[in-house]
């Protein structure tokens, strides 16, 4: 079900002017830095909080007449709310209760896919911060919303929880076949995630389309840190130990050359053609390279570009190290 | 040991206190919910629970007269209605104890719902529960230990209401005569000391015992809840 908006809402001095469409088949980034709105929009899409003017249609049917809980609409939130007088299992039971009947899922069953079977009679006050998401997402999924919005549900974990969780949401998304919007602020999540991005600038949606040309928009790298500015790529394109569909190449982690390199210990080398080179500031080029997997931005000197020889249409050689991905 | 009329008084008094918080419960609950959200007429509706605790307690009692009184409009109603009378009976004195002990009701169980976490009524909304549903399977069971403590606490005190009872529904022995009314009473009697004195480590037991077992309840529950 395909999950539009067109809404405006004041707030004080802030103002939020969303249109936006997400298609139903995939995985959708809200993408933005804090203070853009992002769970000032969520809140409003989920029936929490008024907007000023505008409608909210979820596959064809207007929600904005109706209250939360009966918008079919689920929403992870970023600390995980589990009923603390309740146990793993009546948590689950909770949504599986109000779910509509030909929908509702088998609870073990989700709870043997999340990873929280040994844990379904503890209750929810004592199990892991790991432990907490995953049962809020089960109990998500047992509520059969159709659609989920997921409000950074990343927030809390670091490193090598975080890449797992990533990697439970991309199987749950394929095995429960729920179209969702995830919220985050962190380029390497929404690289990982997203089918499709919907930028938020200011409470104004800056650029929005299928994850891979959107993020190559302008007004998109321009929200990006400096460090951050780069080019999404297929993870099937790259050698790489990384889950997800996309990877965030950082400018700063390409290296070229100006011929094709050999026994080089960087394990990705791409062959393609320059583009353009944009003159970042006196220190810094910013070399855009097409290559068959896609567009890569390499961040290099102006020395370097002059004792290369690099200039639109030359033939370059990029390389990311594995360690980079 | 106990005589046969201290038996009887701990009895009224047991009887009244209970009725009346167990009567005073729903509509307690109800309003402390409201109380713990954000309505306009909140600051009167709060003025007017508290109010038996701000007024005299005699005047509470004379002011319960005045309306359930045989000529008083609600009284005179429910006379001629249901048959029911209620000044100077045992019901009357479950209806003087019940407002007397409403606010304290109410200030418990308030304190209970605004501590609970309201972050946790929006996880339930988009789990599909109604409004109503979210207050009976979220707000109620999070605010249990507070409202068992303060059933506790309105118990323990409704056995020691004194001017409100004694005006309303007079001091009978055997039927509205309480704990404090029968000290009262026999303090009045010459050489009553020692017998008042009795009456009063008893309440005084009582009063204690009370206090200290809501707060117990209200700790085990919150340790459960916590984890």
């Amino acid at each position: 079900m395909t999950l539009s908006a067109d809404l405006q809402l004041e707030l004080g001095s802030f103002r939020l002017a969303a249109k936006f469409s997400a298609p139903g088949d995939g995985i959708a980034v809200l993408f933005g830095p804090s203070g853009s709105g992002k769970s000032t929009l969520l809140s409003v899409l989920a029936g929490f909080r008024r907007a000023d003017s505008g409608t909210i249609r979820l596959g064809g049917q207007s929600l904005d007449a109706l209250p939360p809980h009966r918008r079919g609409l689920g929403l992870v939130f970023q600390d995980a709310r589990l009923f603390p007088h309740l146990s793993v299992r009546q948590n689950i039971a909770y949504a599986w209760k109000r779910a509509p009947e030909q929908k509702r899922p088998d609870i073990e069953a989700v709870a043997r896919f999340f990873d929280i079977a040994a844990q379904l009679d503890r209750p929810v006050t004592n199990l892991s911060g790991g432990e907490k998401s995953r049962v809020a997402l089960a109990r998500a999924v047992v509520a059969a919303p159709d659609y989920l919005l997921l409000d950074e549900p990343f927030a809390a974990l670091d490193g090598a929880r975080r890449r797992a969780f990533i990697q439970v949401l991309l199987d749950m998304h394929r095995n429960y076949r729920l179209p969702m919007m995830v919220v985050t602020h962190d380029i390497d999540d929404a690289a990982a995630l997203a089918t499709h991005l919907v930028v938020l600038k200011c409470g104004q949606v800056a650029a929005q389309g299928a994850f891979l040309e959107a993020s190559r928009v302008q007004e998109f790298q321009a929200m990006l840190d400096s460090s951050d500015i780069g080019t999404a790529m297929p993870a099937a394109a790259l050698r790489s130990s990384h889950h997800g569909r996309s990877l965030w190449l950082r400018a700063d982690h390409v290296l070229l050359a100006a011929e094709e390199p050999r026994a080089v210990s960087a394990r990705n080398v791409l062959a393609g053609m320059v583009r353009t080179i944009i003159a970042e500031s006196e220190q810094s080029r910013l070399v855009e390279l097409d290559t068959p997997a896609g567009a890569v931005l390499a961040r290099v000197t102006p020395d370097a570009v002059r004792e290369l020889g690099l200039a639109a249409g030359n033939k370059a050689w990029a390389l990311v190290k594995a360690h980079a991905l | 040991m106990l005589t046969a009329v201290e038996i009887q008084v701990l009895s009224t008094s047991f009887t009244v206190a209970f009725w009346a918080v167990l009567l005073s419960l729903p509509p307690a609950i109800a309003v402390a919910f409201l109380l713990s959200r954000r309505f306009s007429g909140k600051l009167a509706l709060d003025g007017l629970v508290h109010l038996p605790v701000i007024l005299p307690p005699v005047l509470t009692g004379f002011l319960l007269l005045l309306l359930f009184g045989r000529r008083g409009p609600i009284g005179a109603f429910l006379e001629q209605s249901f048959g029911v009378y209620l000044a100077f009976t045992r019901q009357g004195a479950i209806l003087a104890t019940a407002v007397m002990t409403f606010p304290l009701l109410v200030r418990a169980i308030r304190i209970a719902f605004e501590a609970a976490d309201a972050r946790l009524f929006a996880a339930a909304a988009v789990l599909r529960a109604s409004p109503m549903d979210r207050f009976l399977t979220i707000a109620l069971p999070l605010a249990a230990p507070g409202i068992l403590a303060g059933a506790v606490t309105a118990f323990a005190a409704g056995m020691g209401e004194f001017g409100a009872v004694i005006t309303f529904a007079a001091n009978i022995p055997g039927q509205t005569q309480t704990l404090p009314l029968a000290i009262y009473s026999v303090m009045q009697q010459p050489g009553g000391e020692a017998q008042a004195l009795r009456l009063a480590v008893m309440s005084f037991t009582l009063a204690m015992a009370g206090l200290v077992g809501a707060e117990l309840l209200q700790r085990r529950m919150l340790r459960r809840l916590k984890g």
